[in-house]
């Protein structure tokens, strides 16, 4: 009997010893929350998409019922859709184009250039926070500061969240000004752009503006790719600014209501998990999709070195 | 290094183990500290509630004071409006029901989870004496006792009467009516360059009153909220006509303006940017709170000064016991002491609405200071105008709701006519019951 004990527990030491555990025994945090809170989250989402489900009474199988609502009946999602893409359009762009500039400027040979860096940085960190939100919506209101800045300049104020032409703008303007992390990034690729390069482009006559198109840009072109997918994804994920500033209903006239918005509302407002569940799925789909052209276009325009 | 892998590993399990453990008796309990009470009991229930931190204070306090009498222990569960039916959906789904949480208007959306007190009214474990039919029939559903009425409240219009004096006008009576609010909000928006009225909530205003305003017989919702119950949309178009002038002369906020209202405290009129606005009673004395100047209220307006009042008395909220909960007469013992005890409601003073106990009204009426007094007094009126009955929300309604908001503010901005929308929210409507039906049928 004893024998038999310290044979167990001397095979569980020996289990316990292999690198294979060890291994798993590090990542298995990673592994029990990817499992938990994605894998089956994800399940039960697809299979919640094929239901009629209020979570109140049990689902009920209408098979593509929710996928045909959406694209045949329902207007707002049409529109939902449509801002959204609006948004990511024109805020992803200007941000890189604006994260790249800083970042360029950023990159002279000073001591202040880490302090600027960690400044711009900051909007950035605190970007997703509701607090944030709160002080864009003050800012923008009927007597926030912009408008007594337009006041004093003589010019009407006006209602931005009120006017449905005008409330996606202060939305797209805070996602330009949250270029920190995309900055960071582009700084790291500066970095890497050997100086020998503009050293022979000098001598061969080649001015700052030529030596930024024909060197800087191709050269950075994997690490634009990187920041373009990734806040592209942010972009059609954005969900707090809007469900601040417009109270959770997207107004003025679902002006703003983004597509995560909508999903939030469809699931948690008016309780159809169902159709919120697929609609998320469609979200998934979409972005896919424009990653996937990303992607695809990207071999005429980003140079990898070993090429 | 493996060694020291296998003890941080053994280790984590331990720590695990322990967490759990002490997971199960981690109870939020209010118990105090100095808990040396006479009566011990080892009932714990989960009470949960929304409100505002008057609300909260009164509420936790008037547990406190429970728990010290009896023993019975709390675990709570209190915050704003906004995620509280987020939260309780997410309950019902994964079958965690608290014992005893809140609900308004909306209780028959829980109708499976609630259990019925009428056995507990019969042995008087509650006791309902003092209070009479109309309010017990609030918080009923199919002749079914669902609930206790924390307190009764109805819509109502607060308004400043030195405003009014300054713009010349005379304070609103009893049967004022929408055409006479319009003039009001104009006359005051040129006299003093402020809003007329601050955020009126339209669906109710003019929605769900106009219904029975126009014609008595009808109510916007069937009573059994399967559908429409209206046959006349020109008074919702008439109405949100009158939103679409108000707006443009400047005399509303706009629905930008609207947004940028945090809460009652964040209103216009508390500000002192609007004369008027739209109020459930009970927030009466928190707005006159926030806004430090002496505050009146008014019915809401009619469509016709000799017309149906569209009014009526209703719970504001109510505490209901879930079927799950294992102490059924503890949770109902508690209702009891809460609806029903004096203390108890000197320390709530009607925060949730006018007690329905008339022993408990009485005396917190002569607790309160006189501006406070104001809306038993609205009350009283209200009592003696109201002629609709109370419609539950059907399970559609937040979504026809903001259906309306959206019509409504193409309304204003111009893009849709008063008549269109009126029409579009009634097709518009139409489908979302229709929709919610076949969910429910296929059941």
């Amino acid at each position: 009997m004893a024998k038999n004990t310290g044979g167990n527990s001397l095979k569980l030491k020996k289990f316990l010893n292999r690198d294979n555990t060890v291994g798993y025994v590090f990542a298995l945090p990673f592994i029990i929350g990817f499992l938990g809170f994605t894998i089956v989250p994800m399940i039960v989402s697809l299979y919640f998409s094929f239901t009629n489900y209020n979570m109140i009474s049990a689902p009920q199988w209408v098979g593509l019922k929710n996928y045909v609502r959406m694209f045949t009946e329902d207007n707002r999602f049409v529109n939902s859709v449509g801002v959204t893409l609006k948004y990511v359009f024109i805020s992803v762009p200007l941000k890189l184009i604006f994260a790249l500039i800083v970042a360029f400027l950023l990159t002279r040979k000073s001591k202040a250039v880490s302090v600027y860096r960690s400044v711009y940085y900051i909007p950035s960190l605190i970007g997703g926070s509701v607090a944030v939100s709160l002080v864009w919506k003050q800012l923008f209101s009927t007597k926030g500061l912009i408008n007594n800045i337009l006041h004093s300049l003589g010019m009407a104020r006006i209602s931005w969240f009120g006017d449905e032409h005008a409330a996606v703008w202060p939305l797209i303007l805070m996602a330009i000004w949250q270029f920190g992390s995309s900055m960071i990034i582009f700084a790291a690729g500066l970095t890497q752009i050997p100086a020998s390069y503009y050293e022979a482009a000098r001598i061969d006559g080649a001015g700052i503006v030529k030596q930024f198109f024909f060197i800087t840009l191709p050269s950075l072109s994997p690490v634009i790719l990187f920041n373009l997918v990734m806040q592209m994804i942010t972009g059609f994920m954005s969900f707090t600014q809007t469900y601040v500033i417009s109270n959770g209903t997207g107004d003025p006239n679902d002006a703003t209501n983004f597509f995560a918005l909508y999903i939030y509302n469809q699931a948690f407002k008016y309780f159809d998990m169902g159709y919120a569940s697929a609609m998320a799925w469609i979200l998934l789909i979409l972005i896919s999709l424009i990653t996937f052209i990303i992607f695809k276009t990207s071999s005429t325009w980003v140079f990898y070195e070993n090429e | 290094m493996k060694r020291l892998v296998a003890g941080i590993l053994a280790a984590t399990m331990l720590a695990s183990t322990a967490a759990c453990s002490s997971g199960n008796t981690n109870t939020e309990s209010t118990e105090p500290a100095s808990s040396t009470a006479a009566a011990t009991s080892d009932v714990t229930l989960r009470i949960a509630w929304w409100g505002s931190q008057t609300r909260h204070d009164a509420t936790l306090k008037v547990l406190d004071m429970y728990t010290k009498k009896t023993g019975v222990k709390f675990q709570t569960e209190y915050m704003p409006f906004d995620g509280y039916f987020t939260k309780l959906n997410t309950l019902v789904a994964s079958n965690d029901m608290y014992d005893i949480f809140q609900l308004g208007g909306n209780f028959p959306t829980y109708i499976d989870q609630i259990e019925p007190l009428d056995s507990y009214v019969a042995d008087g474990t509650i006791d309902t004496t003092d209070t009479n039919k109309g309010y017990l029939e609030s918080t009923q559903y199919n002749g079914k006792q669902y609930g206790i009425s924390l307190g009764i409240n109805s819509y109502g219009i607060a308004y400043d009467p030195e405003m009014f004096q300054k713009a010349g006008l005379k304070e609103p009576s009893t049967n004022w009516t929408w055409e006479e609010f319009e003039k009001d909000c104009m006359t005051i928006h040129e006299k003093l360059n402020i809003y007329g009225s601050s955020k009126i909530e339209d669906f109710f205003a003019g929605g769900t009153m106009a219904a029975p305003q126009f014609n008595l017989k009808e109510t916007f919702f069937k009573a059994d909220g399967t559908g429409l119950n209206y046959t006349d949309d020109s008074p919702i178009a008439s109405y949100l006509a009158m939103k679409q002038r108000l707006v443009k002369a400047g005399a509303y906020p706009d629905p930008g303006a609207i947004s940028e209202i945090k809460d009652i405290e964040g209103d216009y009129l508390a500000t002192g940017d609007a004369a008027m606005t739209w109020v459930a009673s009970n927030q009466f004395v928190a707005l006159s709170k926030a806004a430090g100047r002496p505050l009146k209220l008014a019915t809401v307006p009619r469509i016709k000064a000799d017309g149906p009042s569209g009014i009526s008395l209703q719970s504001s909220q109510m505490f209901a016991i879930s079927k799950s909960c294992k102490e059924k007469t503890e949770a109902a013992k508690f209702l009891n002491y809460f609806v029903n005890d004096i203390q108890a409601n000197e320390v709530l003073l009607g925060e949730r609405g006018i007690p329905i106990m008339s022993k408990v009204r009485d005396d917190v009426k002569s607790k309160i200071s006189d501006n406070d007094k104001q809306v038993y007094n609205f009350i009283d009126t209200v009592g003696e105008i109201a002629d609709s009955p109370v419609i539950l929300d059907p399970k559609a309604q937040p979504e026809i709701k903001d259906l309306y908001m959206r019509l409504e503010n193409q309304v204003v901005s111009g893009k849709l006519s008063p008549e269109d929308a009126a029409k579009q929210l009634r097709s518009g409507a139409e489908d979302i019951f229709k929709k919610g039906a076949s969910a429910s049928s296929s059941n």
